[in-house]
């Protein structure tokens, strides 16, 4: 555990699943005007890794979140996965990932299944229905397959939204705030789904600033302050109840 | 079917299933092409004037000012729930889904286009003339330009404080041709004039369409990138 802002440490899976996939971020900054958002930001991560990146309001954990999957074009560095660049503009690169944030990114007035549709559609899937029912039943909500989103409960949506994200079979699967406003029920039926894609051939990536809830599923931790990663460790070592007192800590020597 | 039209394909379909159900922007074109063909109605002294004469300039102001009204509504439920991140960040190409959706609206604005001719053949008893075919396809490739560009700077305009004071700003300069064009045409069909005599203007319509169309494709993506 050292104080860092490049992340890198041994894969929990095996090798051969780590030859298939590697997420790699050097140096990444983004600036928004003269704000830097992120910060020199340096990640390795193999399949079968669950990173969880913790880190107070504005320290640009989001920004990360969206160089790694593409939707924003970092000021200066390169992701790479599987050996891949990054380029926004590349759909194959896309089809590879899987986002999930506090917002749902569903349609209101189409039901649970034509949502999955559409964007299983957009994903170019073949076997569509096969998995538009498969997700659903995942998730919990296949009794409510024909409900429109816009009146499911906010804890409904989000699994509904889980099942969008998950729908292609992402190899990066990035995770924003995703238990946010979720009852307890939700919160377990969110855990259980994230804990089954811990199955060694994908990666995940979660930031939050929930210390429990981001812990009970990390294998690797990292604490963002003020764009950097200030400090990274592995998740098995943290859950001595200690964790909290060097948060605080960390964040507190990083924003002075 | 190639990947390519099956993305364009969903954008289009997802975009008019929402309409059938929420029918915001249908709507509010729809009322307004009736209510500016009843203020038309009574705006000239008949006397002095024949609606003959200037219909051709009011249905394209109509559907001008009318198409603006929902096409400018193209993002609003995008917005919401950040659904149009989940579309932009999934690989179905940036070009594909403004196809998607400027067809979506074509067909909206079409529909609206012909019930604006609906509403001036009743309120000001116009005759379409010998070819109203022709009058309707003037009216589709300048509903066409129009919905091109319009979905691209609505989209501009989405995002911004005064978005919707700043979509005709941006759009309606851009229009002139297709005004310009689509007039001249459609007060020739009108008169009763031989098609050959507006296939010039037939062409700069559908020559203008595809600028725009080709435009919007080419510029969409720097638009919604951050």
């Amino acid at each position: 555990m050292t104080p860092s802002s490049t992340l890198s440490g041994p894969s929990t899976t095996s090798a051969e699943a780590s030859e298939a996939l590697r997420l790699s971020a050097r140096d990444l900054v983004k600036d928004y005007g003269p704000l830097r958002a992120v910060n020199g930001v340096g990640l390795e991560l193999e399949a079968g890794t669950f990173l969880t990146v913790f880190g107070p309001n504005g320290a640009g954990k989001t920004t990360l979140l969206g160089l790694l999957g593409g939707r924003l074009r970092p000021t200066r560095g390169k992701v790479l996965l599987g050996g891949t660049a990054l380029d926004p503009s590349e759909t194959a690169w896309r089809a590879r990932i899987g986002v999930l944030s506090h917002q749902g990114m569903l349609y209101s007035h189409l039901t649970a299944e034509e949502n999955l549709r559409f964007y299983g559609r957009l994903y170019a899937l073949d076997d569509l229905e096969d998995r538009v029912g498969a997700g659903l039943e995942r998730v919990g909500l296949a009794p409510r397959g024909q409900d429109f989103a816009g009146r499911l409960s906010h804890g409904m949506r989000q699994r509904l939204a889980l099942a969008r994200a998950l729908l292609h079979d992402p190899d990066l699967v990035l995770l924003d705030e995703p238990y946010t406003g979720l009852d307890p029920y939700a919160a377990a039926v969110l855990r259980d789904v994230l804990a089954s894609l811990d199955d060694g051939r994908r990666i995940v990536v979660m930031v939050t600033h929930n210390l429990k809830e981001g812990l009970e599923l990390a294998d690797r931790v990292a604490i963002q302050v003020r764009g950097r990663l200030a400090w990274e460790g592995r998740g098995a070592e943290l859950r001595d109840g200690d964790f909290e007192h060097r948060y605080h800590r960390v964040v507190q020597e990083a924003s002075a | 079917m190639s990947t390519y039209l099956r993305q364009v394909y969903a954008i289009v379909w997802k975009d008019l299933l929402l309409e059938a159900r929420t029918r915001e922007r249908l709507v509010a074109m729809g009322a307004f092409a009736v209510l500016a063909g009843v203020l038309f109605h009574y705006s000239f002294d008949r006397s002095r004037v024949r609606p003959q004469d200037i219909a051709a300039g009011l249905v394209w102001m109509t559907l001008v000012f009318g198409g603006l009204l929902g096409i400018g509504r193209t993002f609003y439920l995008e917005a919401q729930d950040a659904a149009f991140q989940g579309v932009l960040m999934s690989p179905t190409p940036k070009d594909a889904v403004f196809l998607g959706k400027t067809l979506a609206n074509f067909v909206l604005l079409f529909a609206v286009s012909l019930l604006v001719l609906g509403v001036f053949a009743l309120f000001f008893q116009v005759s379409l003339g010998p070819n109203p075919g022709v009058v309707v396809a003037a009216l589709a490739l300048g509903s066409l330009g129009f919905v091109a560009l319009g979905t691209l700077f609505s989209a501009v305009s989405t995002d911004t404080r005064m978005g919707e004071t700043l979509l005709p700003i941006l759009v309606f300069p851009l229009l002139v041709p297709m005004v310009v064009f689509g007039v001249s045409a459609t007060t020739r069909l009108l008169a009763g004039r031989p098609v050959d005599e507006v296939a010039g203007n037939l062409r700069m319509l559908g020559a203008f369409a595809l600028v725009a169309v080709a435009a919007g494709a080419g510029l969409f993506r720097f638009v919604v990138e951050e």
